[in-house]
């Protein structure tokens, strides 16, 4: 019924920024762990990734649960009125999406970066600028790893139901717009959002890896 | 790494500002949010939403944030305190949860009556049963015969909870047959499984005209119609721990919905769409529906 689903576009522009920001929120604590984290022999860091390597299949309606429990009003974080808003679904995807980013970045810090790293060591630049020429040298393999948290975080649908709500003109994105069309029998509509998805996915993993590229042979 | 800091701290910042930004722009606009939780078949009928607008433009400083979700976990959303109203139907559970004290005003609003699906040509005789349970008798005869196939949501969803009473109240268990498939699924997804295999199935009056209507379940007709045992009774509840502007709102929504204005749109709901109205309103019925309901609720 035209009246329960919303307008596609709505919905697009609401999952992009939703996940835009966990992405975002994500990769800000995510990038600077995996480049120390993948810093040549450092045992933490070397645990660190492991860890986070096991982490990636993390469910995502398990973490849903867990955050609707804490943000729930009879939960410990109840008093911050987080629960049923997009934010509440951005924390919980960008909690999805790190232990990706930092596992995907690390490896590339490890495989591409340690000559970097060892180079201006030897040459003794400070530890700050050692880093920052590493995030450098491995910008795209780092931009290919966010953009692979984007597209998990863009995708998943347990976190944006539970904490989410799936509130129409709100909370309700791609992936629980999807279930909602399927569980009315709407498969066209259902298929047409899944199509959307898939090229956001797609498009946003190639053009990151695209303009990093030319920026880094610039 | 100090000199890396001040982006870092912008990064976060930015997705902070653009979450809360994000969160916060609806109830600006908008004042008070009341946020009703309800089950996903009765939201899909699109009537929740109509009531809402109607509701708006009464009262235009108030939105409602529908939350479809199970019947069991919209009860227990609102005892939790995360939802200030509830749309349900689903008498005996409905009756746990007013006994925990999590709801109260309880208001019913709406009923309509489940329907039993089928072949049109109707191997097992459906359409010359006394009543549901004789209809169900019927069916599994003619599945033993090997001339029918009965489709189950098999979800433990308010319409399969119906389903298993009319088979107990027919002494019968098909659970196990080869003729009883359990799909799992809502009840679009049955109902198309049942068009399929031209089975039998039991489904709610809504999903299935507007499924029929775009002409996706050409295998199936209704075959019964009515009867005490089929009664689907839709009730609204205020969640007790809900407060402050929120609570008030709930209240004036409540009595909205069931006072005459609400009741008008529920009893004309559909009917420009199907021909047939998809809901009959409490008004007027509330002595024999409170009936009814009591004995949904005892689970008898």
């Amino acid at each position: 019924m035209e009246s329960v689903l919303e307008p596609i576009s709505a919905v697009t522009i609401r999952s992009l920024a939703i996940s835009g920001a966990a992405t975002l929120l994500a990769s800000s604590w995510s990038v600077p762990a995996a480049v120390l984290a993948g810093r040549p022999g450092s045992r933490a860091g070397s645990t660190l990734v492991m860890v986070m390597e096991s982490l990636v299949g993390v469910p995502t309606v398990l973490i849903g649960l867990l955050l609707y429990l804490l943000l729930s009003k009879s939960g410990p974080l109840g008093f911050l009125g987080l629960l049923y808003t997009p934010a509440a679904i951005s924390i919980g995807e960008a909690i999805l999406i790190t232990p990706l980013i930092i596992a995907g970045a690390a490896r590339a810090v490890e495989a591409a970066g340690k000559g970097v790293w060892l180079l201006a060591e030897t040459l003794g630049a400070p530890p700050t600028r050692s880093a920052s020429l590493v995030i450098r040298e491995t910008l795209p393999l780092i931009a290919g790893a966010i953009a692979m948290g984007f597209s998990r975080a863009i995708g998943e649908i347990g976190i944006a139901l539970i904490v989410g709500g799936s509130i129409k003109g709100y909370t309700r994105t791609l992936t629980t717009s999807i279930a909602l069309a399927t569980s009315m029998g709407l498969y066209e509509t259902a298929i047409k959002l899944g199509v959307i998805l898939a090229l956001l996915s797609i498009g946003v993993g190639a053009s990151a890896r695209l303009v990093l590229e030319r920026w880094r042979s610039a | 790494m100090p000199s890396r800091m001040p982006g870092i701290a912008l990064t976060i910042l930015a997705a902070l500002l653009l979450m809360i930004a994000a969160s916060w722009a609806p109830l600006r606009e908008s004042g008070t949010i009341v946020r009703a939780a309800t089950t996903t078949s009765l939201y899909q009928t699109g009537l929740l939403d109509a009531l809402a607008s109607a509701y708006r433009s009464w009262e235009p400083s108030v939105t409602i944030h529908f939350l479809p979700v199970g019947s069991g976990e919209a009860l227990e959303r609102a005892a939790r305190g995360d939802a200030c109203v509830v749309f349900v139907h689903a008498p005996s559970l409905e009756k746990e949860y007013i006994g925990k004290g999590a709801i109260t005003m309880h208001r019913i609003i709406a009923f309509n009556y489940f329907v039993i699906l089928g072949p049109p040509n109707d191997p097992a005789g459906v359409r010359e049963a006394r009543d549901p349970i004789d209809a169900f008798k019927r069916i599994y005869m003619a599945g033993e015969r090997g001339e029918a196939v009965f489709v189950s949501r098999g979800d433990n969803s308010g319409t399969h909870v119906r389903e298993l009473m009319l088979w107990s109240r027919a002494g019968l268990d098909p659970r196990g047959k080869p003729w009883y498939r359990e799909t799992g699924q809502g009840m679009a997804e049955t109902l198309v499984v049942a068009s399929e295999m031209g089975a039998y199935t039991l489904s709610d009056i809504g999903t299935y005209l507007r499924l029929s209507k775009e002409g996706r379940i050409p295998g199936l007709t209704i075959l019964y119609d009515g009867g005490s045992e089929l009664i689907n009774i839709y009730s609204v509840y205020l969640a007790s721990p809900c407060g402050g502007a929120e609570r008030r709102a709930a209240e004036s929504l409540i009595s909205f919905v069931s006072g005459p204005l609400g009741q008008e749109i529920i009893a004309r709901f559909g009917v420009d769409k199907y021909g047939r109205p998809l809901f009959y309103k409490a008004e007027g019925n509330l002595t024999w529906l409170e009936e009814e309901w009591e004995k949904l609720a005892g689970g008898g």
